[in-house]
């Protein structure tokens, strides 16, 4: 076993929709790369499409960041495997029954995105393994460093970073094509090919209620917002309000925090201590669950868009979104790899389990 | 990022949240992870540049270890673990998952 290469994480995408046709199906997203690749992503579950609640879980999106889509195959082949051949699944000292199995494949979708990202991960396994972003020149001007949108700044939540956030806050994107950073936010909103993709499915699944993008590192379980502090008690100051342009950002201080009603945030944050507790559970290691924002505020992330669809749209249902940060660097040895694999595999059994209960 | 330097890993750690806004503002390093608070409520985090970078990022609260003197070789290196070829080309070959499949015993208790 070894890391996947993109032909290998799109074979092991249809070869478990081909193995297992009663529990699985392969959808064929609609975009295709800058480099004129594919993607597909599977819908695990017992019910007809849209019977169920969805979990939808994507990963990939950031090139150097491989591990992801490890995880995300080897969690579909875990619950397709173990449905059919009526097993529990034990990873480490975290153990779940047959019933629990069954009890996930029957009362919800898993729909499973491992790599949103092929040009990138492509690029980095081949070539320069700190690339980070897609593989789009459009904005480059000819000029090599300046190749690629960093996917995760590419949604349309608070786009428009140099309105929406304080003049001192170090927000974490740039409108700079070769930012040394690596985040350079695209030319516009849902750009790039790769953040279509992951709109499209999430429109697709109009029942979507939880979404999880997996990205490295720092063993964190992240939940909204990104922006700023949460709050709870002045609706009022939340990302849509132009009053608040210009005081977003800035940890500590009285300006601004982003709205999100108590029971989400009570929600969110028991999904992520339980994700937590049984990733912990498999040989120990600590992960922290917590609001992503920190010194570092973001924009244009996955989890703030998803979660910030049924706001901006009210006929959308809402999502509970989060962002895993597996393990301590971007490629570790594949055999400690595989360990986190099973850590943080255990950990999204167990999300799935409490959200569908 | 770059393909003909070595880049580094490097430990920065900034005394307060101050010091810290104020460097990756001036500075705009490749950042790794996310930023960690130490016991004595120091900020660190990890970042990938080059040796010149890493030569400018001390300052006055500021410090800076190195980690890796070259990731982007640590990194080449892990590429040779990257599989060769399709390992699901073969029509019965499917991923099997890496946690053990178990039946149920009869004190199995949920998790």
């Amino acid at each position: 076993m070894s890391y996947l290469n993109i032909v290998e994480v799109e074979s092991a995408v249809a070869s478990l929709a081909t193995a297992f046709p009663h529990t699985c199906e392969l959808i064929d997203l609609p975009e295709r790369s800058f480099e004129g690749r594919a993607a597909h992503a599977l819908r695990i579950g017992t019910a007809e499409p849209g019977v169920n609640d969805a979990v939808v879980l994507i990963g990939g999106a950031h090139a150097r960041e491989w591990g992801s889509c490890e995880i995300l195959v080897n969690l579909a082949a875990d619950l397709l495997h173990a449905h059919s051949g009526g097993t529990g699944l034990t990873y480490g000292g975290t153990s779940f029954t047959s019933a629990q199995v069954h009890g996930i494949l029957d009362g919800l979708d898993v729909v499973v995105f491992p790599l949103v990202n092929p040009d990138g991960r492509h690029y980095s396994q081949t070539v320069d393994p700190m690339w980070r972003r897609n593989r789009n020149p459009a904005q480059s001007g000819g000029h090599p460093e300046a190749v690629g949108v960093d996917i995760n700044r590419n949604y349309d939540h608070l786009f428009d970073f140099e309105t929406a956030f304080h003049p001192n806050a170090p927000v974490r994107v740039s409108a700079d094509p070769a930012d040394p950073d690596q985040v350079y936010q695209g030319p516009s909103a849902f750009s790039e090919p790769e953040t279509r993709n992951v709109r499209w499915l999430l429109d697709e699944f109009p029942r979507t209620r939880w979404f999880v993008d997996v990205h490295s590192y720092t063993q964190d379980m992240l939940y909204v917002w990104g922006d700023d502090n949460n709050q709870s008690v002045d609706p009022t100051r939340n990302f849509r309000n132009p009053a608040f342009d210009g005081k977003r950002g800035l940890k500590q201080d009285l300006l601004y925090a982003e709205f999100v009603p108590k029971t989400d945030t009570d929600d969110s944050a028991v999904l992520a201590e339980q994700f937590c507790k049984a990733l912990r559970g498999v040989r120990g290691k600590n992960y922290t669950p917590q609001p992503a924002f920190d010194l570092y505020p973001t924009c244009g992330t996955s989890d703030d868009y998803a979660y910030a669809r049924h706001i901006v749209d009210p006929q959308k249902g809402k999502i509970l979104a989060f962002t895993v940060e597996w393990g301590k660097s971007f490629h570790p040895p594949w055999a400690e790899m595989e360990k986190i694999v099973l850590d943080v595999d255990a950990g999204l059994v167990q999300f799935c389990l409490t959200a569908g209960t | 990022m770059s393909n003909e330097y070595a880049i580094l890993r490097v430990r920065v750690t900034a005394k307060d949240a101050d010091t810290l806004r104020a460097l990756l503002r001036d500075t705009r390093p490749d950042v790794g992870g996310r930023i960690g608070q130490d016991e004595d409520g120091s900020l660190s985090f990890d970042a990938y540049v080059s040796p010149e970078k890493a030569q400018a990022l001390p300052r006055e609260g500021v410090t800076v270890t190195t980690l890796d003197y070259d990731a982007t070789a640590t990194g080449r290196a892990r590429q040779a673990e990257v599989g060769q070829g399709d390992q699901f080309a073969p029509a019965d070959a499917v991923p099997q998952g890496l946690a053990l499949k178990v039946k149920d015993s009869k004190g199995a208790k949920d998790a």
